[in-house]
């Protein structure tokens, strides 16, 4: 077959359109699905997509940490070169991060509708589908534990509430040492930076895609024992802390 | 039945929409909706016509498949939810050929089928998902209607280039939700 | 050194693991921010891929010659040989190819069946990026890097991407020149 023509100037109609008119009498012609579609990409003849690729098919594979260390350490390099300070490299870091929080979100999830074992759940007897946090512990339990583990392949070291009254938003999640630390040589002049920056992103774009308005720090708070122990610092929005009280008064869980 | 399903972003911004009918039963899969010249935006404005129910149930019910949460008595729509956790929506319209004639009431076949034998559940379940929109039938094949388009969402969400709140424009997704719509509805 | 043996040596060297999905996902990151930062300018997104490799490569050499414990390579079969058995298998846990070699044994191709920087990916639909980008291409700089610093100079890059709808990936490697002299390598 032919490679379809792909600079086709036509209109996107593909979002469905309206529907076609006709010779229409009156009871058929709504077939939208029907509608010529942009062509697309190309694919291979064998037509392997990435829709054809199985979600789990990495699910437990491995790399060489090195190779990590490598791309993260290019990623921060380049990163620098473009911004003018430590805290805008860590919004950049920050920012990058966010979309894989959207992204490992969603996967967590199919992973454990679609196996019985759930990632989400520590017993794997249950197969009911996992429920879509709505309490802020809970969120924070499904970042300490199951992104954790899909991430790092341990959960987090402690996830505490801040115990100032001031500060009733604000939760801590600490890693007593972070991948993203361990093999990252940061330059002398950026030695406050804490490249976990990347991760507080990911924390993030997971808070947020859950319905959960946050910012999300790195702090560096190292201890003789782990002297890259990391702390994230996370600020739930007002609008949280006041829906937290509407559920917690309707006993939502 | 006729469908109309839409993925919405966190933002209400529409990032796919298809319109389809039911293959069960012997039907060909071809839309019929009862105002065929207004039916694209008779659909999007019931469905948008939904959305402060489903942001009330989004918060009460933490399952992503939320069943029907919302009818539309003037155009016998019923509409379905399926939230992602990472805020998206599919809503899913369902109409039904006919006014559903008020002697029926369907709740014996639905009780009963549901103890049946696999077979015969099947059966029972492809005749009620194209007559009754609120049939545990219905909501079950909806569920695997969701469940499908969800995994095909998850898949075009991985890719690095896809941001979110971007239409989905694939064509092979497309191909995914008519063949999830063949199969299950 | 026998094929077999070069093969036994990247399967039984042992590294530190990660999960292979963080470090597709941190991939795939770092493609798209060039993209953007570059304005889908995809030429250049090659060259700053290709950047960064090459950087990697001339760190990673050390890394690799101290965990393989594999000498000095007879020729430039052997050492395609130990780049796709050992380098490949080390560090993105995948075995390409060596094929098509050219009649003077100065250039050969690496088939790539698995990419692990490739899953999930589908490259934007804008009519230009199946044509213009090489997604993988920070491989061709590592390649370059780290084999510059073993006094080869080579020239890589992909001529085929199942991304853009080929029916394999390949990347074509070129023997330039061995390096005579111990030259520090030009800043990048």
């Amino acid at each position: 077959m032919a490679a379809p023509p792909r600079h086709s100037t036509m209109l996107s109609i593909s979002n469905g359109g309206t529907p076609q008119s006709g010779p229409n009498d009156k009871q058929t012609q709504q077939q939208a699905q029907t509608l010529p579609q942009s062509p697309g990409l190309r694919v291979p003849s064998n037509r392997k997509t990435i829709y054809d690729r199985h979600l789990n098919r990495s699910r437990n594979a491995e790399l060489s940490r090195a190779s990590f260390a490598y791309l993260f350490g290019e990623m921060v390099t380049y990163a620098q070169r473009r911004v003018t300070g430590i805290q805008d490299l860590e919004k950049r870091l920050n920012e990058q991060g966010y979309p894989l929080g959207l992204r490992l979100l969603d996967l967590l999830f199919y992973r454990s509708t679609s196996t019985s074992s759930s990632a989400l759940s520590s017993s794997s007897t249950s197969s009911s589908p996992p429920n879509r946090p709505l309490r802020i512990i809970t969120l924070l339990h499904l970042i300490h534990g199951p992104l954790w583990r899909l991430l790092f392949g341990r959960s987090a070291d402690a996830l505490e509430h801040s115990v100032s009254p001031d500060t009733p938003n604000e939760y801590m999640i600490t890693d007593n040492d972070p991948l993203v630390n361990t093999y990252i040589s940061v330059p002398r002049e950026m030695s406050m930076l804490n490249c976990a920056a990347f991760v507080a992103g990911i924390i993030e774009g997971v808070c947020d895609g859950c319905g959960f308005e946050t910012k999300v720090s790195a702090h560096n708070q190292p201890t003789e024992m782990w002297p890259s122990r990391t702390v994230f610092l996370v600020r739930f929005g007002d609008s949280v802390m006041e829906r937290e009280k509407v559920l917690e008064r309707s006993g939502v869980k | 039945m006729s469908y109309y399903f839409t993925i919405l972003s966190p933002t209400d911004t529409p990032l796919f929409n298809i319109a389809f009918g039911t293959s069960k039963g012997g039907g060909d899969g071809i839309a019929r909706f009862r105002f065929p010249e207004t039916a694209q935006y008779m659909n999007q404005f019931i469905i948008h016509s939904s959305l402060d129910i489903l942001e009330e149930a989004q918060w009460t019910n933490g399952a992503m498949y939320l069943k029907h949460i919302d009818t539309y008595p003037p155009a016998a729509a019923y509409i379905s939810a399926f939230l992602t956790p990472s805020g998206a929506r599919f809503l899913l319209l369902h109409q039904p050929p006919h006014l559903p004639s008020s002697t029926s009431t369907g709740s014996g076949l639905g009780s009963s089928s549901l103890l049946g034998s696999a077979g015969s559940t099947t059966r029972a379940s492809s005749s009620s998902v194209a007559a009754n929109p609120t049939s545990p039938q219905t909501e079950e094949a909806v569920r695997q209607f969701m469940n499908e388009v969800y995994e095909n969402y998850v898949k075009t969400a991985m890719s690095p280039f896809y941001k979110q709140g971007m239409e989905i424009k694939s064509p092979v997704f497309r191909t995914r939700v008519t063949a999830a719509g063949k199969k299950w509805l | 050194m026998s094929a077999n043996k070069t093969s036994r040596i990247g399967e039984e060297t042992r590294v530190d693991k990660v999960n292979a999905e963080l470090v597709t996902l941190t991939y795939g990151t770092i493609v798209a921010q060039l993209c953007q930062d570059y304005d889908s300018d995809y030429q250049e997104v090659n060259k700053q891929l290709d950047k960064m490799g090459y950087n990697i490569g001339m760190r990673l050499i050390e890394d690799f010659l101290a965990k393989s414990g594999v000498g000095r390579c007879a020729n430039f079969k052997e050492t395609a040989d130990m780049i796709a058995k050992v380098g490949f298998k080390i560090f993105l846990n995948v075995t390409p190819t060596v094929t098509n070699w050219a009649s003077d044994n100065n250039q050969f191709s690496l088939i790539f069946e698995d990419n692990p920087l490739a899953d999930f990916v589908e490259l934007p639909d804008d009519g230009r990026a199946q044509d213009e980008l090489w997604f993988s291409n920070i491989l061709c700089g590592v390649l370059r890097g780290s084999l510059e610093m073993v006094q080869m100079q080579i020239e890589a890059h992909f001529v085929s991407d199942v991304l853009r709808g080929d029916e394999t990936t390949e990347m074509r490697v070129s023997l330039v020149r061995y390096i005579e002299d111990e030259m520090p390598p030009e800043e990048e």
